[in-house]
Formats: C-alpha cells, sequence, structure tokens
C-alpha cells in the first residue's frame, strides 16, 4: 500500500506563542518549531500499516525552508521519503490554497491512502483533509481512533463526544486521526542516522502548476484581520477559613454553577 | 574545533530527551526506594540503540561515538535519570572490548552492547590500592589453559545486574606484574559479593567482590596480556567524559527544577526568582554548569578524533568541572527550594548523595589536580 503522511511543522504548543505584528501571521523566528504533534500519530499509523501490509511511506510537508528539521525527524521514526512543497509565495496560505497546493503534490504521488492528524496546534480548523479528499475525489475518513485495513477497505472507528461511529471506505482516501490511536514510536539512532539518506524532493509551485496569485497572503480566502493577547487570568477569589471555609466554598461553588 | 551539533546529534538528544521524560525522577527514584532497578528505561534504550550509539556498525551498533554516547547519559540525567550503568558497561566495558578484544571477544560481546542485552561491570578499585593500579593487589597466574583470579574488589558498581564484571587484575610479565583485563561471569564459582550500603539514592548498587582462585579460560583475557595497559588506559577517557556529561544532566535537571520553582513560588506577591539572593546564585550554577558543558564537548570531539593524549587532559578537566558544578547546582536547588528542597516530594535532594559521590568517583578531584599539576603545569610527582 502506498502512504502519504502529512506531516505540518508548527510552533511548540508548550511554548510562547505569537503572531507577527506585519501580516498577523504564524511567528516562526521566534519560536522553537515542531512537528505537529497529532501528525506523530499519523506517522505511526502509516509505519504500523507498511509493516503489516508492505509498501512505501512518502512524507509530504508544505512549509518554509525550516521545515526541512521537522521533515528529517519525521523520516527518523521510518518512513522512505518525502515531499517538500517549499516556495514563499505559499506564506500566509489559506486553507483552501493549502489544500489546493497539497492535492496538486499528492496527483504526482498516486497514494493509496492519505494520512493526517485530525488538527494541527496552530490553526486547529481541522477543515484540511475533508478539503483534500473534495478536490482529490476520494472519500474522507477523518477524527480516527482506530483503523483497520481488508485488503482495499478500509473501516475507522470515528471518535465523537458521545462515544464513536464505524464508518468504512475503499482505497484511495484521506484518514485523519486523533491521539487516541495509537502511541508513536521514538525514532531509534539507526532510524536517525538513516534519515539523512533518504530522498527529500522539493517541489516548487511551477513544479505544481499552482499560479502565485492563487495562494498567499493575497490569494487567501480568508484573513486575520488584527490580534491581541489573550487578557491575563483575573485573580480569583480566596476563601479564608475561619469556620466557615466549607460554607463559604459551596457557595462559591453554587455561584459559578459548578454544583 | 567546531561543538556544533551535527542535526544528527541534535535529533539523538531530542529522543533520548524525550524518553527519559517519560520515565522522569519520580520513577528513578521510586525504584531506587523500593530496591529495583530501572530495567524497562534500560531495555528500551537499548532497543532504540541509545545504549550501543558508540559500538561499532559491523557489530549492530551505532557506529557514532564518544560525543553521541555523552549525549545519551546528559539527557537521561537532565530529565531525572542518571543511570551510573551507561559509563561503566557501554563507555568501559564495550570500548574496551572494541579497541582492545580479540576478534572472537568482539563478535561474542559486541552486538549485545549494541542493543543493551548485555551489562557488564568494571572491577578496579580496591581497599588497599584504591585505583591505582600499579598497586593493585588482585592477580591472575596461569593454570594450564585457564587463569585463576584472587583478591578483593570495592565500590563496584551494578554488579547484581550484570552478566560480567570485567576484572583489573595484575599478571606476571617477565619479572614485573602488569595488569590485564579479564571478563568474570558474575556467576563464576569464587566469586562472592557482599552489598555496601550507601547514602546515595539510586537504583543501582555498590558491591564488594571477592575472588578466590576464580577459574575463567584463556579467552578470558581481553586481548592479550601485553594489551593491559593499553586497554585499561582506553577505558578512561570514555569513562570520565561519560560521568561527565551524567553530573551536567543532573545539574540541568536541578537548576531546572529550581528556576521553574523560583519563576511560580510567590511570597508578598513577587515570585522569590525576582530577588536577587534567589536568582544569583542559580546563575552562577548555570554559569558553572555550561563551562563544564564546554569542557565536556572538547574531550568527547578530542576523543572521537583520535586526539587521546589531549583527550586526556580535557576529559580530566571536565570531569572535574562538572562534579563541582553538579554539587553547586544540586546544592543550589535544595536552598532555593528552601524546606521542600529536602522533601522527596520535589525531587532535587534525592541528587544530594549522587553529586557529592561526583566529586569522588570515578577518580576524585586531588587525583584529577595531581594529574593537571603534573602533566599541565609539569609538576614532579607527589606520589
Amino acid at each position: 500500500m502506498n502512504i502519504v503522511v502529512l506531516v505540518k511543522q508548527v510552533p511548540d504548543s508548550g511554548a510562547e506563542r505569537n503572531l507577527r505584528t506585519d501580516d498577523n501571521t504564524v511567528d516562526r523566528g521566534s519560536a522553537s518549531n515542531v512537528i505537529n504533534e497529532m501528525d506523530e500519530y499519523a506517522i505511526e499509523e502509516a509505519l504500523r500499516i507498511q509493516e503489516a501490509h508492505g509498501g512505501e511511506v512518502t512524507i509530504l510537508t508544505m512549509g518554509p525552508s525550516g521545515a526541512a528539521e521537522s521533515i528529517r525527524k519525521a523520516l527518523s521514526m521510518g518512513p522512505d521519503k518525502a515531499v517538500h512543497v517549499v516556495d514563499d509565495a505559499l506564506h500566509g496560505s489559506c486553507a483552501l490554497a493549502t489544500s489546493k497546493v497539497l492535492a496538486a503534490a499528492l496527483g504526482t504521488l498516486n497514494a493509496d491512502l492519505v494520512l493526517c492528524g485530525a488538527e494541527s496546534t496552530d490553526g486547529r480548523v481541522q477543515v484540511l483533509p475533508h478539503m483534500l479528499a473534495e478536490r482529490l475525489g476520494v472519500a474522507a475518513l477523518t477524527g480516527a481512533r482506530k483503523l483497520t485495513i481488508d485488503g482495499s477497505a478500509l473501516t475507522i472507528e470515528r471518535q465523537t463526544d458521545e462515544g464513536y461511529e464505524v464508518v468504512t471506505a475503499q482505497t484511495p482516501a484521506v484518514v485523519s486521526v486523533w491521539d487516541t490511536i495509537n502511541e508513536p514510536r521514538y525514532p531509534s539512532f539507526k532510524g536517525i542516522m538513516a534519515a539523512k539518506k533518504k530522498p527529500v524532493q522539493a517541489l516548487s509551485l511551477g513544479d505544481l502548476g499552482v499560479a502565485p496569485s492563487e495562494v498567499g497572503l493575497d490569494g487567501a480566502s480568508s484573513a486575520v484581520v488584527e490580534h491581541s493577547k489573550r487578557p491575563p487570568r483575573s485573580g480569583g477569589q480566596k476563601v479564608t477559613d475561619e469556620g466557615e471555609g466549607g460554607v463559604k466554598l459551596v457557595e462559591f461553588l453554587a455561584t459559578e454553577k459548578f454544583v | 574545533m567546531d561543538f556544533d551539533l551535527t542535526p544528527q546529534q541534535s535529533d539523538l538528544r531530542d529522543a533520548v530527551a524525550a524518553l527519559g521524560r517519560r520515565y522522569g525522577h519520580d520513577y528513578f527514584v521510586a525504584k531506587a526506594k523500593a530496591g529495583e532497578h530501572t530495567t524497562e528505561l534500560w531495555d528500551e534504550a537499548g532497543k532504540l540503540g541509545y545504549l550501543g550509539v558508540s559500538v561499532p556498525e559491523e557489530y549492530g551498533g551505532g557506529g557514532g561515538g564518544i560525543t553521541e554516547l555523552a549525549i545519551v547519559c546528559e539527557e537521561l540525567a537532565a530529565a531525572g535519570c542518571p543511570l551510573l550503568l551507561l559509563v561503566v558497561s557501554p563507555a568501559i566495558a564495550a570500548t574496551v572490548i572494541a579497541r582492545h578484544g580479540t576478534g572472537e571477544q568482539r563478535a561474542r560481546y559486541l552486538p549485545g552492547f549494541a542493543d543493551g542485552s548485555l551489562k557488564v561491570a568494571f572491577a578496579i578499585t580496591e581497599p588497599e590500592a584504591g585505583s591505582n593500579f600499579h598497586k593493585l593487589g588482585t592477580t591472575a597466574r596461569r593454570d594450564g589453559d585457564d587463569w585463576l583470579i584472587s583478591g578483593r574488589k570495592c565500590f563496584i558498581s551494578g554488579v547484581d545486574e550484570s552478566a560480567y564484571v570485567l576484572v583489573v587484575a595484575r599478571v606476571a610479565s617477565g619479572d614485573r606484574l602488569q595488569p590485564a583485563l579479564f571478563m568474570v561471569p558474575v556467576d563464576a564459582p569464587g566469586l562472592t559479593m557482599s552489598k555496601l550500603d550507601m547514602e546515595i539514592v539510586s537504583p543501582e548498587n555498590q558491591w564488594l567482590l571477592y575472588l578466590d582462585g576464580v577459574r575463567v579460560p584463556a579467552d578470558a583475557l581481553i586481548g592479550d596480556v601485553e594489551a593491559g595497559l593499553p586497554a585499561l588506559f582506553s577505558g578512561l577517557n570514555p569513562e570520565r567524559i561519560t560521568v561527565a556529561a551524567m553530573g551536567a544532566g543532573t545539574a540541568r535537571y536541578a537548576l531546572g527544577r529550581a528556576s521553574g520553582y523560583a519563576s511560580t513560588r510567590q511570597v508578598w506577591g513577587r515570585p522569590i526568582g525576582a530577588h536577587q539572593a534567589v536568582a544569583h546564585p542559580l546563575a552562577h550554577a548555570t554559569v558553572q554548569v555550561d563551562l563544564a558543558r564546554l569542557m565536556i564537548a572538547k574531550a568527547a570531539t578530542l576523543y572521537d578524533a583520535g586526539r587521546d593524549l589531549e583527550a586526556g587532559v580535557a576529559a580530566n578537566m571536565a570531569k572535574y568541572a562538572s562534579a563541582e558544578a553538579a554539587a553547586l547546582a544540586v546544592d543550589t536547588a535544595i536552598q532555593v527550594h528552601g524546606g521542600n528542597g529536602m522533601t522527596t516530594e520535589y525531587g532535587v535532594a534525592t541528587l544530594l548523595g549522587a553529586v557529592r559521590a561526583g566529586r569522588i568517583a570515578p577518580v576524585s578531584r586531588e587525583m584529577i589536580l595531581n594529574f593537571v599539576a603534573q602533566h599541565v603545569l609539569d609538576q614532579p610527582r607527589s606520589y
């Protein structure tokens, strides 16, 4: 099975993140940039499928030249090769434009299965798998907590707030996964050393036949007009126990409708 | 000399740090207090090839150097898991066998070092001789094709979890005695051990060893009799560099805990880190730790470049600087925590015994000062 895993480089969600003041896009310069956490689960799932069924695993990343570091880390987990769509004109692309570019790149890769994280920790819109499937004309199985494969038949357990739904489709398909699906492996030292020699193909917008005017900030279907920091948390209320602490605690909880 | 990590070394650092974080200091302390070993962490790190980074590729290892092994030691320690056996088994024993073992010995032992499935303890120190190998009382003598080894060893780490102990014994060469190294199975008849009670919170134990005519076959001798001295020396630089890296990692862990505490603990409406009396000692310790890390990087780079003599000076200096910095860092971290610093929960006083021992073992600060006085400053020998 020919599997492509979408990997996005994002600012580390565990550290302070900022938007740029000039164009309201993610400030990558001041951040520690890492693989989008949910994508690691997609990579792990792809590797498990490859171990069970054979085939090839390709990483597909759209991002600035610095995203090469995340591609290398993704490859150190075990995938065979990578494609890096990199073009200055892509800066500030919206989800629609991103899906257009990724669909064009996927058009060159002949994937049976496209795996990705259910959301990115920076954008968090969760729409990309659906948009991609629509553009490719294939099924979208999204939000999987479990994926089973029987020949060309795919079955997922789609995680919902109440439980899960069983959804099936035939390959080719796009499957997005949550962090409940597996436990990603750590790269082995051999994997780290092998990643250095794995092929990474760079593709520009010209290679993909996408016009620069269709992407980037100018081609975006939506724009962030302004942004501001979340206000600091207020001090909260301190209950001093002078014999009636318990009563005051319950009063507070009742006022806030916790009880 | 370029100490910038390669992308692969940088990825190794991130990967080991991530694995170490999943276990963490609470795991390390719980195992130590239960009298158990950190087997799960060791085995997982072994399967991922982190313990065998410096073992040659042809034996299944990573083909890296001491720089890589030092990264593994430092990052596990920085996650609160300073594993002493890393210094003993992969750094000393595997290096000695890779460099001076016979072809048959390399083929037999190195694959086990590569995946961590083989642990080998190292026995040089004796009650009378310390680690002065010219004065060792343990001897090996020929008996047919075999060797019979007798003597006493002390402060031998991790014998109870090792399959072999690499024993330094003196053998007759012409009319004098010189050190040689033997792979002795820990269950060999005539080898007995008793546990030394130590005031160190560690899942790895210290042992007294008694060898009473322990019989080992001819191929237990590493290389040949003439290989003994160079083989012994070949283990010393990796030992010093990795133990220094472990100290630096332990220091980073303690300073991380302390700076996290100082920036969040509020007294009179301000974090205590806003007070210079708290912040400056932490900053001072950080300077000492980073200076030590610089010397560790230099020593590892020299060693991996095959510049053994220069590496020897740098490795000793790195070990000295790291041990002093680690003791300072842990002591400072405890002070910053106030009373909390001495609790088990806050996870810094648990390192006190280990970093204090680091100023004594595996080579004391005084022996390093002797070395520097003699070899760098050309002073006469004091002993």
